[in-house]
């Protein structure tokens, strides 16, 4: 076989990761000679999905520490019910990347554009719900919408009028800077309440719609409102009751894959168990040298590495827990607006110091993403959580313990534990702890695109991400065979 | 007469290793064409879209080829999803091409969904001068399989039509498996111009 060191390549990607992945889709039309490699013998990196074999299987590069204190535990008890057990392991898929995607964001429109959408099930992110720690009930669904704020009786009258004004606020922040700018540094909750007069129970509820891993003293303002706009008005954008997808198989895992699949299509060639041991920038030939773990050398004009962690302090790590449950916990998933599509996801959100435990204190939030059997990630009559904090040393009996708050609290009584995969995650460049797709991995991609493919990307003869169809989805191809 | 995009369509997988003649027959199969020349690997196909009728009712056929993917064996896992049949093709002239089928068909068996329609293909049936696999041991296989079997030259077009036929024929006869690979009500459409290729409902 042709050895890969014969080749001159022009681009060399270490990695296929979701960055990496979607990079080499920005490629895929270019007529760049294109080696897309990973040290892993599985796609994704730090956004790959799992069989539970693969869980098995899987141990983390302690070199790079993004994965640690990897924890696995099965259920052992043997009972008859199918639902009320592991099934087998192919009929998993565990993904590290449970990150939903809001219906605003700019990676759907180039998935659209780019036509690898084809490829690709969006599901729809239904019911929000928040835990209160007091009850009853324990969970309250959040508010879809304006006619769903007019409809709670659970606000009374001045404080609806309060978050209308929020809201109204809100959705048109940036035209607004002289209600925020002069406190763009404060907490989001000092604001709501001096600013807006919200309760102590509706700063919570509009705290959850960040998605903020911090304590609410450190969710300040500027960071929060561009993301409570986001989620506001992405509700409705491709149907009504929701504002959020996840891609069917495993979310970034799987987008990860079929960009991968784009790349080859175009002509990439994929390595996969092969990292890049070094990498040497030769200068006066304006080429790098890169040496693989196989034993071969290649030259290339671009080399995109493998992203290491973040700058040092900024550098953040979450704690994760993923649980498979013997329950679909249907209760989370009710259709609240008409003509919505099932909801695959409902998303549970413990505010600080909701859970009570003796051992610790819960000073961040937790977030549990709740995948229905619909995603293909478990077997019919199961579901799939997954549960993420900020890392502290108390943060597993958090998440064990936000695991069962949330299992009680549904009062389905089949529901319990069948697994539970716990581990620890450095932020990464590339994957940044967030529970929502960030738009800035785009921003990256295409200046990475930018500088690959040289005046083709600045002169506008490539746009970037802008695809005609593949031939063969043209009729013209279609024959009318007879048997 | 329905439109093309309503019909049910089904969704078959290319496999097996590098040079057996995937392509070739494919492109045979949907273009009637076939290139002499020996080319490393398939740029720029992702599918091929095929209309087959099987006993009067029109399918339309997704056809997947590996892109390269094979070459290192880096298919992923999602190139499987919601596939109702695999056809494995090895290449008659040569003997390590027959000897890695095993490995193709435990990859297949993993990672298709249960009840795909399996079919193993000799290819390069012109080149029998230079054959290294007996049809025998190509059937062998294949009934060690439970799946069907054939020997086809793209060059010369004969059988080039059989496996696709018949891996549909078996296909169309598992209700089952047919409504599995349909999209469900669930799925969320983000493309301006309806919903991805999938989603014929094909009942």
């Amino acid at each position: 076989m042709e050895s890969l060191s014969d080749t001159k390549w022009d681009v060399v990607i270490s990695g296929t990761g979701l960055q990496h992945s979607l990079l080499a889709l920005a490629l895929s039309r270019s007529d760049k000679k294109i080696l897309h490699v990973d040290h892993n013998e599985y796609y994704g990196g730090a956004e790959a999905a799992f069989s539970l074999q693969e869980v098995d299987e899987w141990h983390p590069d302690s070199s790079t520490g993004t994965f640690q204190n990897v924890t696995l535990w099965k259920d052992d008890a043997d009972t008859s019910s199918q639902s009320n057990k592991l099934s087998f392991s192919r009929a998993y898929t565990l993904t590290l990347s449970p990150q939903i995607i809001y219906t605003k964001s700019k990676l759907l429109g180039q998935l659209v554009s780019s036509k690898v959408y084809r490829q690709l099930e969006f599901q729809a992110v239904g019911n929000w719900w928040i835990y209160n720690g007091e009850g009853p009930p324990l969970l309250k669904r959040l508010p879809n919408g304006r006619e769903d704020i007019f409809r709670d009786q659970g606000i009374d009258n001045r404080a609806k009028r309060s978050l209308m004004k929020f809201l109204k606020f809100v959705v048109d922040f940036e035209n607004q800077p002289e209600l925020w700018e002069a406190d763009s540094e404060c907490s989001l909750q000092d604001f709501l309440s001096s600013r807006f007069q919200l309760p102590p129970h509706l700063q919570s509820i509009i705290t959850a719609l960040t998605l903020s891993l911090d304590t609410p003293g450190r969710t300040i303002v500027k960071w929060a409102l561009p993301r409570i706009s986001r989620h506001l008005t992405s509700i409705g954008v491709f149907g009504p009751g929701f504002g959020a997808v996840i891609p069917k198989w495993g979310g970034g895992a799987e987008i990860a894959q079929v960009a991968c699949r784009a790349g080859a299509v175009g002509g990439g060639v994929y390595v996969l168990g092969t990292g890049v041991t070094n990498a040497v920038d030769d200068r006066d030939k304006e080429r790098w040298r890169i040496e693989l773990s196989n034993g071969e050398t290649v030259g290339t004009k671009h080399y995109i590495p493998h992203s290491g962690s973040a700058n040092g302090s900024n550098s953040r790590m979450v704690s994760k827990t993923i649980a498979v449950v013997s329950s679909t916990l249907s209760s989370l998933f009710v259709n609240s607006t008409e003509g919505s599509p099932l909801a695959a996801v409902s998303v549970v959100v413990f505010p600080s110091g909701t859970l009570h435990l003796e051992e610790a204190t819960q000073d961040c939030p937790v977030y549990v993403m709740v995948h229905s059997s619909e995603t293909g990630e478990c077997p019919a009559g199961q579901c799939v959580l997954y549960a993420t904090t900020l890392y502290s040393a108390t943060s597993k009996p958090i998440l064990d313990a936000a695991l069962s708050s949330l299992i009680k609290s549904t009062e389905c009584s089949d529901a319990r534990l069948l697994y539970t995969l716990y581990y620890d995650q450095q932020e990464d460049i590339s994957s940044p702890c967030d529970l929502a797709f960030d738009d800035r991995i785009l921003e990256n991609v295409e200046e990475q695109w930018k500088e690959a493919m040289g005046s083709e990307g600045a002169d506008g003869s490539s746009l970037f991400m802008q695809f005609e169809e593949r031939r063969g989805i043209n009729p013209d191809d279609d024959n009318d065979d007879d048997y | 007469m329905a439109s093309d995009e309503s019909l049910p369509t089904l969704k078959i997988l290319m496999i097996g290793p590098s040079g057996a003649g995937k392509s070739a027959l494919l492109i045979r199969y949907c273009d009637d064409q076939f290139d002499n020349e020996y080319s490393t690997a398939t740029i720029g196909v992702d599918f091929k879209l095929k209309k087959l009728s099987v006993h009067g009712k029109p399918y339309r056929l997704n056809l997947l080829d590996t892109a390269g993917q094979e070459r290192f064996r880096t298919l992923s896992n999602s190139y499987y999803r919601g596939a109702h049949g695999v056809i494995l093709v090895y290449d008659i002239s040569n003997r390590d091409s027959f000897a890695a089928m095993e490995r193709w068909f435990e990859e297949a068996e993993t990672n298709a969904m249960p009840g795909a329609v399996m079919y193993l293909v000799g290819s390069k049936l012109d080149k029998t001068a230079a054959r290294q696999v007996s049809a025998d041991e190509g059937q062998r296989l294949a009934e060690k399989h439970g799946c069907s079997f054939c020997e086809v030259s793209a060059k010369t077009r004969e059988n080039v039509r059989k496996p696709f036929v018949d891996i549909v024929n078996a296909i169309v006869k598992d209700p089952k498996l047919l409504s599995a690979g349909s999209r469900r009500g669930g799925t969320v459409a983000v493309g301006g111009e309806g919903e991805g290729w999938g989603s014929g409902c094909a009942c």
